[in-house]
């Protein structure tokens, strides 16, 4: 058996699998849907009242040229069926990376639809790299004899080979590959996960900077909460010095021990105001006081350092 | 002198009520009063607060989030490092009726006021089709870019310009009616058979439970559909295909699709964006008022006042510009800009007219392709 022989035999299993899963998949879409108001790949070209019934006939396609490629394969390799089943493989899929082309000028936001829901993404290179690959493999099958089983192991392995480095090439091409690992694994980011507002109050008011600000606060409703990225706002009315002042924090949308930056702030002016507990300096201020200048064991920090983190700091950083 | 039309929207909070009032009458969230547009107060102060939480951590730690929220509105100065729109550097845009027009000369009213504007030789004008200034009709009702280097020189003309982008509901004749959302209600365009063919190109559907995005012309009290705005999607409203998973770190920059909306509860010439994916716990009037699905855009959530960078690709001219509302309708449109190249994504940002002229934009496209940066 020659190279090209072995290549061409790995083709008709490889693509009765592609068909199969292809009209499988569809199958799974169309019964989910109910309706004909689903778009299956390029069937979004057509007018609505076509898009069902062409659905239908390309899964049934699909499925015949599949289950064919698989009987056809052995003994009744020789014979006429095979051929026809097996160029009408490879038309099929000519037919449609001329489809997919077509769909990615008019429609490019519609994915190919090849797999069903799991092919969603608009159509790319890659999809039509794969739709290409799959019709010179489907011409490959076309002068193909009966498959037989190989008869020493290292023709076995010679044809798994082929087959492993063709299944790769495949996912490779394949955005449903990427798409279905990052299914299995999925996490959302924390910019775009759902977190109720009341989760985040309640681990506010766990926070030590809750406590530290709570004797200034003057309702159990904030004023305003908005979010940002992975960062909560809240805020709550206050009372400083006869002053009305505003309590701004904001809290980091994770689970376990979030950020919490805290801010007082004027109403009026919008101003920064002192902290009502003494200057709420990180642990490495704290361990800079402690090795201070004055003990000899730092250089000095020059004045603009000092300005900017100045002592009537309204906020803690101690996070 | 600049009009109250022309101002940014970080100087609007004098125009549009107090300062402490806004956000305190307004707990969830800034979807100020039944329409998804928040007022300016909101935006400036929390842009303010949240400058306070966090700038001595941008002192600290000069990138990242912290350094993004430093200082934008601590002062004046500040505002101009952060970079919004300056009305002197972008085109400025002006709404009113048309009194009267000649080859040369606009003038236009808006309330008691009478503002007149010199024509540039190569100004054009539209209403349903590109024209000559000096065709447009008294009573018009037309926005107007301003030349960016020329006071009071007008280079482009939009009369009687609208734009319907929602889910049709019905369909009688050559009329639709389509459901803009709970808090815009519904509205019928009027299409006639010159233009049925030209928008069934783009919007093949036009059938009930379809989405829809027609620009067209107003005319006594009537939407008459011109010109698809963009591209239909292939799938009714109520069944979105799932959105792409986003995995790993959210990209700062996200290029799709900007598109404009008509100013209704608004104030006019405010320079502001409608984003599709403000915090669903906080954000959306809209939302509030319906039980609106998350839709199909996938992004980072965000809240009345956050600050984005939006390029518009094209042009290649860029501002900052505020999140003053939701995008309800907007996000459940998987579309692509076509104006040039193709975007890579749908709708990131539905502007104000204001804004989409300022960056560039013609209203009459619909849309630009465009890239929304996070946290700048």
């Amino acid at each position: 058996m020659t190279v090209l022989d072995a290549i061409g035999e790995v083709q008709i299993p490889l693509l009765a699998a592609m068909l199969l899963l292809g009209c499988a998949t569809k199958v799974l879409q169309m019964m989910r849907a109910a309706s004909a108001d689903e778009n299956i790949g390029p069937t979004a070209l057509f007018p609505m009242h076509l898009r069902w019934p062409l659905a239908i006939v390309l899964c049934a396609v699909e499925g015949t040229l599949g289950l064919g490629l698989l009987v056809t394969a052995g003994q009744f390799g020789e014979h006429a069926p095979a051929d026809g089943i097996r160029l009408g493989s490879c038309l099929l899929f000519l037919v449609a990376t001329g489809a997919l082309l077509e769909l990615r000028q008019s429609r490019p936001e519609v994915g190919c639809g090849c797999f069903g829901d799991f092919s969603t993404a608009p159509v790319s290179a890659r999809t039509l790299a794969r739709s290409a690959l799959l019709a010179i493999a489907g011409l490959a099958t076309v002068w193909v004899g009966p498959i037989m089983w190989p008869r020493t192991v290292a023709g076995a392995l010679g044809l798994l080979a082929i087959l492993c480095t063709e299944v790769l090439l495949i996912g490779l091409l394949s955005p449903e590959v990427g798409d279905g690992l990052i299914r299995l694994g999925y996490s959302a980011p924390c910019e775009l996960r759902n977190v109720p507002a009341a989760r985040t109050l309640a681990v506010l008011r766990r926070s030590k900077h809750w406590r530290r600000y709570a004797s200034l606060i003057t309702s159990e409703v904030p004023d305003d909460v908005w979010r940002e990225l992975c960062w909560r706002f809240v805020v709550f009315p206050a009372r400083y010095q006869d002053r009305q002042t505003d309590v701004v924090f904001a809290v980091f949308l994770q689970h376990r021990r979030p950020a919490v930056h805290v801010a007082l702030v004027d109403s009026t002016t919008g101003a920064p105001l002192e902290s009502p507990t003494g200057n709420q300096r990180s642990r490495w201020a704290g361990l800079a006081r402690l090795i201070s200048p004055a003990n000899g064991l730092l250089p000095v920090f020059n004045t603009a350092q000092a300005g900017s983190a100045p002592a009537d700091l309204p906020l803690s950083t101690d996070l | 002198m600049r009009s109250a039309h022309l101002v940014c929207c970080d100087r609007c909070a004098s125009l549009t009520g107090s300062s402490r009032g806004g956000a305190a009458a307004d707990p969830a969230g800034g979807s100020a009063g039944p329409g998804s547009t928040a007022s300016a107060t909101t935006v400036a102060r929390r842009r303010l607060l949240k400058s306070a939480v966090f700038r001595p951590q941008a002192e600290l730690a000069p990138s990242g989030w912290g350094a993004d929220a430093a200082g934008p509105a601590a002062d004046d100065a500040g505002r101009q490092r952060v970079g919004f729109a300056d009305a002197f550097q972008l085109p400025r845009t002006v709404s009113g009726t048309i009194l009267d027009v000649s080859p040369h000369v606009l003038i236009l009213g808006e309330g008691d006021r009478e503002q007149r504007f010199a024509l540039t030789p190569d100004a054009v004008a539209w209403r349903g089709t590109q024209l000559e200034p000096a065709a447009l009709l008294q009573d018009d009702r037309a926005v107007v870019r301003l030349h960016p280097l020329g006071r009071n020189v007008a280079d482009r003309i939009w009369a009687n310009i609208g734009r319907v982008t929602g889910i049709i509901t019905e369909r009688s004749g050559n009329q639709l009616l389509v459901d803009e959302g709970a808090t815009r209600g519904t509205e019928v365009i009027a299409l006639q058979p010159r233009s049925l063919g030209r928008i069934q190109v783009r919007f093949p559907t036009l059938e009930p439970g379809y989405l829809v995005d027609i620009i067209g012309v107003r005319h006594r009290g009537e939407f008459i559909g011109m010109i698809p705005a963009t591209s239909q999607p292939a799938y009714p409203a109520h069944r979105l295909p799932a959105p792409p998973l986003v995995s790993g770190h959210v990209p700062d920059s996200i290029a799709g699709s900007a598109t404009w909306h008509e100013p209704r509860d608004e104030p006019p010439g405010i320079l502001g964006v409608s984003y599709p994916a403000l915090d669903p716990e906080t954000g959306c009037a809209e939302d509030l008022a319906a039980d609106m699905r998350p839709g199909y855009s996938r992004m980072p959530f965000l809240a009345i006042g956050s600050v984005l960078r939006i390029s518009n690709d094209c042009t290649g001219r860029s501002c900052l510009i505020p999140v003053t509302g939701c995008t309800p309708i907007g996000r459940l449109f998987n579309d692509r800009c076509v104006t040039c190249g193709t975007s890579p994504r749908g709708r990131v940002a539905d502007l104000t007219l204001a804004s989409f002229i300022a960056l560039g934009g013609e209203l009459e496209r619909g849309c630009f392709n465009a890239t929304i940066t996070i946290g700048e």
